[in-house]
């Protein structure tokens, strides 16, 4: 009788491929959205994650077309982010069939963004995506892909996203993403012990013992998973079963 | 039979049309409430505010009142639930009333609650045709009805029972996602659909 942990399985989507990078740069061609999410709700996925990389680097849209076809296939909730810089962008990605929203870039441009979209759609629905990077004295937060330092405090910008209206907050370690060496856990811990809403920790995910520790050892709500499971050396439900095994509490594969 | 999402211009209405959409049903999504209620199933959906939505709802609350309380069926999904109340606390704004009481945020350390939540099923039949052990959750906020009679399923974040589902009649409020809870939350659905067509 509790809230569980969650496992989300992200599809970073470029065009209307699936594809993954180290340290987001290094593309490599993964498969198709729509077959992979319905794969992953069936291995007992608790969420999709499905994030335009493209979007922030290339300035493109959405695509919401892709988006549409990856919800038409899902009931279980999807988070689109990448490229969403207004309200009106939301709205579209929504309608498209998201759930939620991620917004990245152009809430550290315009912070009042969060608030607005919390305002019209409610903070269950406004994702805050950090991308955070280890400096000498804690982390700063990346914009744009990862690429574009902003001198901001991951932790003093995750407690103002919160405050503005994020209802769930995404952080990524630039560090250890497509590494597969583990989760940042003090980086991970810091954050979520700092902010009242959920955290989902992300990047670096090696193996089921790696996300098994994310939520063991630290406090975040959930942990995202990619590379490991778009390439098959894991599945969703052999983590979860990692997972039940340490006594954490999760949704049993359907 | 002919099903209505009433939309009040806030969110994602594809997994709950796509939920509904079944064999003998004809659905359609209306935005002016007083045309939604032209229909056998009334489905109030569950992303957005509840003072926009209340807003949307004004006009043609009374008659949506009195159409859900002479028997109406109507299914309400988180946001679409709590409009079943009087009032909430996350805006201004009033609700339909159907079921006496209001809206207040959840007691707990982490808010909003987004996850899997067990359900616990007090005995209604609903539940016992379409078991739904664990639903999705996305909310801040619970409604809290003056008589826990009308609650027929129960969840608790931290510390804070709060009613999953309530039931007035052939009326259900749900607060948790059935269009999000993978293969069991659309079974649920579509029992609900197959009890209106009762």
């Amino acid at each position: 009788m509790t809230l569980t942990r969650r496992v989300i399985v992200c599809l970073d989507v470029t065009g209307d491929r699936v594809v993954k990078g180290v340290r987001f740069a290094n593309l490599e061609d993964v498969g198709d959205p729509v077959v992979l999410a319905a794969r992953y709700e069936a291995e007992g996925a608790d969420e999709i994650v499905f994030l335009d990389v493209s979007a922030s680097i290339e300035r493109r849209n959405t695509l919401l077309d892709c988006v549409r076809r990856t919800a038409e296939a899902l009931f279980i909730p999807l988070t689109v982010g990448g490229g969403v810089r207004s309200v009106g962008d939301a709205a579209a990605a929504l309608r498209a069939g998201a759930d939620k929203i991620g917004v990245n870039s152009a809430a550290v441009a315009r912070p009042a963004l969060l608030t607005e979209m919390s305002r019209q759609f409610g903070a269950q629905c406004v994702v805050a995506s950090i991308d955070a990077k280890r400096r000498a004295s804690g982390w700063e937060v990346y914009v744009r892909g990862g690429s574009t330092p902003t001198g901001l405090d991951a932790l003093a910008w995750a407690r103002e996203c919160s405050e503005r209206g994020a209802g769930e907050i995404l952080l990524t370690s630039i560090d250890r993403d497509g590494t597969r060496s583990g989760y940042d856990l003090e980086l991970t811990d810091t954050i979520a012990r700092a902010v009242s809403v959920p955290v989902i920790a992300s990047g670096g995910a090696g193996s089921g013992a790696d996300v098994r520790d994310a939520l063991l050892r630290t406090a975040a709500d959930a942990a995202l998973v990619a590379g490991i499971v778009h390439d098959g050396s894991v599945t969703v439900n052999m983590i979860k079963m990692e997972l039940q095994n340490a006594n954490i509490a999760t949704r049993a594969a359907a | 039979m002919r099903a209505t999402i009433f939309d009040y211009g806030a969110g994602n209405l594809h997994s709950l049309a796509k939920a509904l959409a079944t064999d003998g049903v004809a659905l359609r999504t209306e935005t002016d409430p007083l045309g939604a209620l032209d229909t056998d199933v009334l489905v109030l959906p569950g992303v957005g505010n509840f003072a926009v939505a209340a807003e949307r709802l004004a006009g043609a609350r009374d008659a949506m009142r009195d159409a859900i309380l002479s028997g109406l069926p109507t299914l309400g999904v988180c946001l679409g639930m709590q409009l079943l109340f009087d009032e909430s606390d996350e805006g201004p704004g009033r609700g339909l009333g159907v079921i006496p009481g209001r809206v207040t945020a959840l007691d707990a350390a982490r808010a909003p609650q987004i996850g899997w939540n067990s359900i616990e099923a007090m005995g209604d039949p609903l539940f016992e045709t379409a078991p739904l052990t664990m639903a999705y959750y996305a909310n801040g906020f619970a409604c809290r009805p003056d008589d826990d009679d009308f609650v027929i399923a129960w969840s608790t974040h931290e510390t804070d029972r709060f009613p999953a589902a309530v039931r007035c009649g052939q009326t259900l409020g749900v607060q948790f996602h059935p269009e999000k809870s993978s293969a069991a939350g659309v079974r649920f659905v579509r029992a609900f659909l197959q009890e209106a067509t009762r």
